[in-house]
């Protein structure tokens, strides 16, 4: 049914879709959070990821990350959108600036049986260089950052481990161009 | 003891409004803005327009702005009053008209606490809002209405919302006067000043090459001021080049002239779509390219270079893809247009476009707004025409409902300047027409405002005839009567086999009664031979006036292009069958 739509979707625009990283400076006042997320799901605009902190406490900005699906033509608009809103200074797109850095921070805690998968995720550990954050007798705690893809790898070796017990927080992707 | 420099925050208000020329508000009292309207009893700049109800402010506000290219203002109290505008807030939003509503908040220690009439007014405003406010301290307050109005009519204009606690309005501060408030440049987003130099040239190198050129020129135009007016009227003798307007662009250029092709879109001149469905080059002067004008977007104009003139940077790109685009505004762009073709001495007359004309010309003799006006039934149509005929010698505002007497309002209602047509279109509210008209009232007391209503629309805010009477406004309420919700029954007729559910409009009342019972003049046209004695007889009378006009029940509005259906597919008449295959798919949209 989509196809004979007049109005372009964003639902369409997913066939196309690819991952980008927005990064938004914006004056820090009450409800600029909800004028963003509220854009977003306002015009159909996908939200996967979301980081909000105070950048700049001298001039009272915050710098806004969101990671979002649609193709090239939705996230124009989505940027031209969001530069309407009063609060924000710019929205950037991270891939189309020549040299961009991403990191993304994760806390996971893994509650583990036996020996065997101790020293399975302990060889994980090593690989990926996480940081210890806890550990007791049958829980550990790592804290492993970089960007979203080396977490995913991380999170998806850690599955390959059969019986353990994963409970994980991220932050989402934060990035800066240089 | 009270320091002299300081103020309560209801005075500060009061001060900041008198700074920014303002004089006239209209609202409606309550509770929590009862300070401001203590405010408003001891003064004499600003003149109060008591509304019925918070829904009729708001409109008279966007007919006052629209209607004087000035910022409407209108003050509400908390919690109904505010959730009362919504619907003209977002009509503004949608029709980038500038306005700045003040609304009353519980006071601030009692917020959140679900207090007697609070709400959640910025939250709820938020999307339907350029931009919106909570003052929690008074010391912020004259900042934030000076960038209030700033942000209102900066770029393209919309509403602005600045919600103030009662606590607030009693507290003291200092004023601040406008001049010495640092504005923040990406707060107003005001557009870009320099007007883009390859963008004039590659326009003008384009105009020289083209064999089918037309300019599609929309509300940007109108916002952009009348200057930006005289310079498209410049600008198109010196091209002969066609123009085509959307709904809210109708004014911007003379309607009667030769170069005007009129109305395009889904109502629009066959000409008009036919020229935009053919043409080479596309010069979109502040239009967005919405979908009641484009149509099926695969098909919209696909052999064009298209050029667009719009200060909103997101406009660019969102529905149809354009070649090249500047975000600066229109006066100023049109006006560097007219000036590199004076200083470069271009010579535009030999290219008269003659093939072009002529096959527009042929297009014209399909005669699309033509119609059959019989002995007895009043053709819609011809009560439109013969208002336009009796009126057009006098300085006349026109504001409208929304449904078929609106789009035949535009089509066969012929503006020779901007700023005489308030409608509706992007909303499309019904009820905006009869408080817009008390507004533009306002704004243009020795000019003629006529509501062009529905029965149905009319009825939607019928209360604000009271405000007419008692601030002696002699308004025009010229219903087209059909007892049916007529673009509805339409449309049930086109595409969902004439079952008219709910679409007749039973138990209307006597218009011209009721007008009566409101002390205003009733009158009626039941047949042909009494519409101009009764147009005539309304347009003399000082005082508002409800003319009741019994027009063919069952007539429809053509051309039409059906939903999901191309410009070059559209339908002239009812004897006009449409694509079955259009037709499924057309259903599904709006």
């Amino acid at each position: 049914m989509s196809s004979s739509s007049v109005y372009p979707t964003p639902i369409n625009a997913f066939k196309q879709s690819k991952r980008s990283v927005l990064s938004v400076i914006v004056d820090n006042e009450p409800g600029i959070l909800a004028r963003i997320v509220g854009l977003f799901s306002g015009r159909g605009y996908n939200i996967e990821a979301l980081n909000v902190t105070v950048v700049d406490i001298k001039n009272n900005l915050s710098r806004i990350t969101i990671e979002t699906l649609g193709e090239e033509k939705v996230i124009s608009q989505i940027i031209a959108q969001l530069e309407k809103l009063v609060p924000v200074h710019s929205a950037t797109n991270l891939a189309n600036l020549s040299e961009s850095y991403e990191a993304e921070i994760c806390l996971v805690k893994i509650e583990f049986k036996n020996e065997e998968q101790d020293q399975k995720i302990l060889n994980f550990s090593d690989i990926y260089r996480s940081r210890t954050v806890q550990k007791r007798q049958n829980i550990v705690v790592y804290e492993i950052s970089g960007t979203s893809e080396r977490i995913n790898k991380f999170l998806d070796d850690l599955n390959t481990i059969g019986g353990i017990k994963v409970e994980l927080v991220r932050s989402g992707p934060i990035g800066l161009g240089i | 003891m009270d320091n002299e420099n300081e103020f309560t925050g209801a005075d500060i208000l009061l001060k900041a409004l008198k700074e920014q020329e303002v004089d006239t508000i209209f609202g409606y009292p309550g509770g929590a803005v009862l300070p401001i309207y203590d405010a408003i009893f001891g003064q004499n700049f600003l003149k109060h327009v008591l509304v019925r109800q918070e829904a009729g402010a708001v409109h008279a506000a966007e007919g006052y702005a629209r209607s004087s290219g000035k910022v409407g203002v209108l003050l509400v109290t908390s919690g109904p009053g505010v959730t009362n505008v919504v619907t003209g807030l977002t009509d503004a939003l949608m029709d980038s008209i500038p306005i700045v509503c003040i609304s009353g908040q519980v006071p601030s220690h009692l917020i959140g606490t679900d207090a007697f009439q609070e709400c959640d007014t910025t939250g709820i405003t938020r999307p339907c809002t350029k931009h919106n406010y909570l003052v929690k301290d008074v010391s912020k307050l004259s900042e934030t209405i000076h960038e209030a109005f700033k942000i209102a009519s900066s770029g393209r204009p919309g509403p602005v919302l600045i919600d103030i606690p009662k606590d607030v309005q009693f507290a003291k501060s200092k004023y601040i006067p406008k001049k010495e408030i640092n504005f923040r440049e990406h707060r107003i987003k005001a557009g870009s000043k320099n007007v883009d130099k390859n963008f004039v040239q590659e326009l003008v190198n384009h105009i020289k090459n083209s064999e089918r050129p037309i300019f599609y020129v929309g509300g940007g135009c109108l916002n952009s001021g009348p200057q930006a007016s005289q310079e498209l009227i410049k600008l198109v003798n010196k091209t002969n080049i066609p123009i085509t307007t959307t709904l809210h662009g109708l004014g911007c250029f003379p309607g009667e002239d030769k170069s005007s092709l009129g109305m395009l879109g889904m109502h629009g001149n066959y000409e008009a779509n036919l020229a935009m469905n053919k043409c080479d080059l596309m010069i979109n002067v502040g239009a967005r390219f919405d979908d009641r004008v484009t149509g099926r977007l695969d098909a919209f104009s696909p052999d064009s270079i298209k050029f667009h003139i719009d200060i909103d940077q997101s406009s660019i790109n969102k529905n149809v893809k354009v070649d090249f685009h500047t975000n600066t505004d229109i006066t100023q762009t049109l006006k560097e247009i007219n000036t590199f073709i004076e200083s470069n001495k271009i010579e535009l007359e030999k290219k008269d476009y003659s093939n072009w004309w002529g096959q527009i010309n042929d297009w014209r003799k399909k005669e699309c707004l033509h119609y059959e006006q019989g002995d007895e039934v009043i053709k819609p149509q011809h009560a439109i025409s013969r208002l336009y005929e009796l009126t057009n010698k006098i300085d006349t505002f026109i504001t409208t409902e929304v449904g078929q007497h609106q789009m035949w309002a535009a089509q066969y209602y012929k503006f020779s300047k901007p700023n005489r047509w308030i409608t509706s279109g992007g909303l499309g509210t019904m009820g905006f027409g009869m408080p817009a008209a008390v507004g533009a009232q306002m704004a243009n007391p020795d000019s003629l405002v006529i509501d062009v209503a529905g029965e149905a629309s009319f009825l939607m805010n019928i209360q604000e005839i009271a405000t007419a009477v008692q601030y002696k406004l002699p308004i025009k309420i010229f219903i087209l009567n059909n007892e049916y919700m007529g673009m509805v029954r339409q449309w049930q007729e086109l595409l969902h086999g004439s079952r008219y559910s709910e679409s007749y409009v039973d138990a209307l009342p006597d218009f011209k009664k009721l007008a009566e019972s409101f002390n205003a003049i009733g009158v009626r046209a039941k047949n042909v031979s009494e519409l101009d004695d009764v147009i005539n007889e309304m347009v003399s009378i000082d005082r508002p006036v409800i003319a009741d006009i019994w027009v063919d029940k069952k007539e429809n509005c053509f051309p039409m292009i059906p939903s999901g259906a191309a410009h070059h597919e559209m339908l002239l008449s009812k004897y006009d069958k449409e694509n079955p295959e259009n037709q499924e798919k057309g259903k599904v949209l709006v």
